[in-house]
């Protein structure tokens, strides 16, 4: 398998500067989503890797060996678009034999490879449909085996489960994760969901405006998150600023904070903590055993089936706290909140830069 | 599936639905109605609903060759004509073909200085009066030794042509979208193998209707032939003409007309067949 490696790789369209500058290791056989915002630059970063869009500077790297200038045909790389660009005017063995036939492989090995990767993704019984005759996931999934029946020794999707609904894209998740598994191939893909992200990759890169903010496997990315906007783009809800009093104590605008001591803060600057929904415990009577001395109105109740969200006051503050519905607490009373010390992320407080 | 819509869509035309189709059609095909009658006519004088006389009846009394036998006949020059417009009408198409893909490709897709500018120089032809055009080129032409050949008429047919083409084409490739030819190169096809197994068949639709309309533009172009052919080439329009000057449209001038719209007929009967079977057929679209 391969290594793909991004050094200092920079994209400028005109005057637009799509990716700033972006590094990134990709490990043989591992699964890495691109996560961001909308015009963050995922697709570029994934064109570039294909090379259907050459960096303005910076390398790009196949194990080791500079790949910037080979033409996309040479790459062997594998993609599969946003919208699958499955040829509406051949039958789907005709599509998934697309990448053999322009190769020249031999009539009776291409029936072989086909053969065998139509039942991979289940899709034997519909040779001899066409595109249009056939449902979004099975759509996909032509698009996947047209990618694999070629070998690539990287694959590429571009938020492959965006146009499903779903029930469906839970099911294609899995299936791409033990596909990816039982060929071990490295693989890229991009997504603005979170969750997808977490749930199928290894590691998660996340890029905002062309840079790379984080790149981490998904449990560090979410407890860990390196910035607020970070913090903010995996869902965080309680975000709020506060000011370190002492290396164990934080002040926020609802109270003081018992947090664990860290190294790289110092006493008296200016933080932001990251209080997780799920891991606030809320108390209907006080207890003298709580971390925290927190308490407040509960004034927003919102029912999920499973989950029950509660928005609780705590002076100007509000609280999201997500507990488990085995009760159901009304809006209106007063409830004591705990968080274990060892639960709150403190970050650093990032001096906003303009960027262009 | 959509076949069947379509059928019950048709099961529940409305009376007044019908009534519609049948002005339209009536609007269509009524005026070739009297060229028909009048080229089997022998004697047909006003107030007269219908001929007085039929060709048929008189054929073997009279003197002189009525309207079939002497549009049939090699002193009409109809055959010559004919030959003629199909061939101008299918090099033009052609040559117009091989120029407006490229260049259509370039407009849709990629964004230049100059780039509205040259849209509408592209559309001037079809500004300017067809004479002017006409004129300027015929001295060119006579320069260049050009007048009176097929190589002068062709350039001139691609004039109003081109632009015509060019816009359909430019309309079919940004439907046609980068992704799929950016997929072929991925899957490992060379540009020669994206051409002639993705972009062109998925073009097609397109292209035979481009196609379809450059040949019928051509095979009745009048006046720039009319320059440019110095009475030396003739097509079908230009020998229409010839007949119809004298401001009366006898009965061979309306055999001769009849002839003139055979091969559009066929075409579009033809091309009709062809883009429902090959391209919808299977299911175009998404
Ligand atoms: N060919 C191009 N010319 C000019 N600008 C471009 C071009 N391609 C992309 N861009 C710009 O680069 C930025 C990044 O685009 P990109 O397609 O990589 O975004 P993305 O992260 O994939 O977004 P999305 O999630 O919406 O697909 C966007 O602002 C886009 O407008
Ligand atoms: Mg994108």
């Amino acid at each position: 398998m391969t290594k793909v490696q991004l050094s200092g790789v920079r994209k400028v369209f005109g005057t637009f500067t799509a990716i700033e500058n972006i590094d990134l290791t990709i490990e043989s056989g591992e699964l890495v989503a691109l996560l961001g915002p909308s015009g963050c630059g995922k697709t570029t970063t994934l064109r570039m890797v294909a090379g259907l869009e050459a960096p303005t500077s910076g390398e790009i790297m196949f194990d080791d060996k500079d790949v910037s200038h080979l033409p996309v045909q040479d790459r062997n790389v594998g993609m599969v678009f946003q919208r699958y660009a499955l040829f509406p005017h051949m039958t789907v063995e005709k599509n998934v034999a697309f990448g053999l036939s322009v190769r020249k492989v031999p009539k009776a090995e291409i029936e072989e490879r086909l053969a065998e990767i139509l039942d991979v993704v289940q899709l034997s019984g519909f040779r001899h449909r066409f595109p249009a005759q056939l449902s979004g996931g099975q759509m996909q999934r032509v698009a996947i085996a047209r990618t694999l029946i070629t070998k690539p020794s990287v694959l590429m999707m571009d938020e492959p489960l965006a146009n499903l609904d779903t029930k469906l894209r839970g099911e294609m998740r899995r299936f791409i994760r033990n596909l990816q598994q039982r060929f071990g191939i490295t693989t890229i893909f991009v997504t603005h969901d979170q969750v997808e992200a977490m749930e199928l990759a290894d590691r998660v890169a996340v890029i905002f405006d062309g840079h790379l903010a984080q790149y981490d496997t998904p449990d560090t990315l979410y407890r860990r998150p390196r910035t607020t906007d970070v913090a903010d783009f995996m869902g965080a809800s309680n975000l709020f600023a506060a000011r370190l009093a002492a290396p164990d104590r934080a002040e926020t605008a609802f109270g003081t904070l018992k947090v664990s001591p860290r190294a790289d803060l110092r006493t008296g600057e200016e933080i932001d903590v990251v209080l997780r929904e799920e891991a606030i415990d809320m108390l209907e009577r006080p207890d003298a055993a709580t971390h925290q001395a927190l308490s407040g109105e509960i004034v927003a109740r919102d029912f999920f089936g499973a989950n029950v969200n509660y928005t609780v006051a705590c002076g100007e503050a509000r609280l999201s706290v997500s507990e488990q519905s085995r009760r159901l607490v009304d809006v209106g009373s007063t409830v004591w909140l705990d968080i274990a010390p060892d639960r709150i992320w403190l970050m650093p407080r990032r001096t906003i830069q303009t960027e262009i | 599936m959509a076949f069947k819509h379509v059928q019950s869509l048709s099961e529940r035309l409305s009376p007044f639905q019908k009534f519609y189709l049948i002005v339209i059609a009536g609007f269509i095909l009524g005026p070739f109605i009297p060229l028909l009658i009048q080229s089997f006519a022998f004697r047909w004088a006003w107030p007269d609903l219908l001929p007085s006389t039929w060709w048929l009846e008189q054929r073997d009394k009279s003197m002189l060759p009525l309207a079939w036998d002497y549009v049939f006949s090699p002193y009409s020059r109809v055959w010559e004509a004919t030959v003629n417009t199909v061939f101008i009408g299918s090099v033009v198409t052609v040559i117009c073909l091989a120029i407006c893909l490229p260049a259509a490709r370039v407009l849709a897709r990629e964004r230049f200085r100059g780039k509205s500018a040259f849209e509408f120089f592209l559309s001037l032809p079809l500004i300017v009066p067809e004479a002017a055009i006409g004129i300027a080129l015929l001295m060119i032409f006579i320069r260049l030794g050009l007048a009176g050949s097929y190589v002068g008429i062709i350039i001139a047919h691609l004039i109003p042509t081109i632009p015509y083409m060019v816009r359909m084409l430019t309309a079919v490739y940004q439907g046609l979208g980068r992704d799929f030819e950016e997929q072929a190169m991925i899957l490992g096809a060379n540009r020669r193998q994206i051409l002639w197994r993705v972009t062109l068949p998925m073009l097609l639709p397109g292209v035979v209707a481009g196609a379809l309309f450059t040949f019928l533009v051509s095979t009745n172009i009048f006046l720039l032939t009319f320059f440019l052919g110095q009475g030396q080439i003739v097509t079908l329009p230009t020998l229409l003409f010839s007949k119809i000057s004298g401001g009366t449209l006898d009965a061979s001038a309306a055999g001769i007309t009849l002839i003139v719209t055979l091969p559009g007929i066929i075409l579009l009967i033809l091309s009709e067949r062809f883009i429902k079977e090959e391209a919808f057929g299977k299911g175009f679209g998404n």
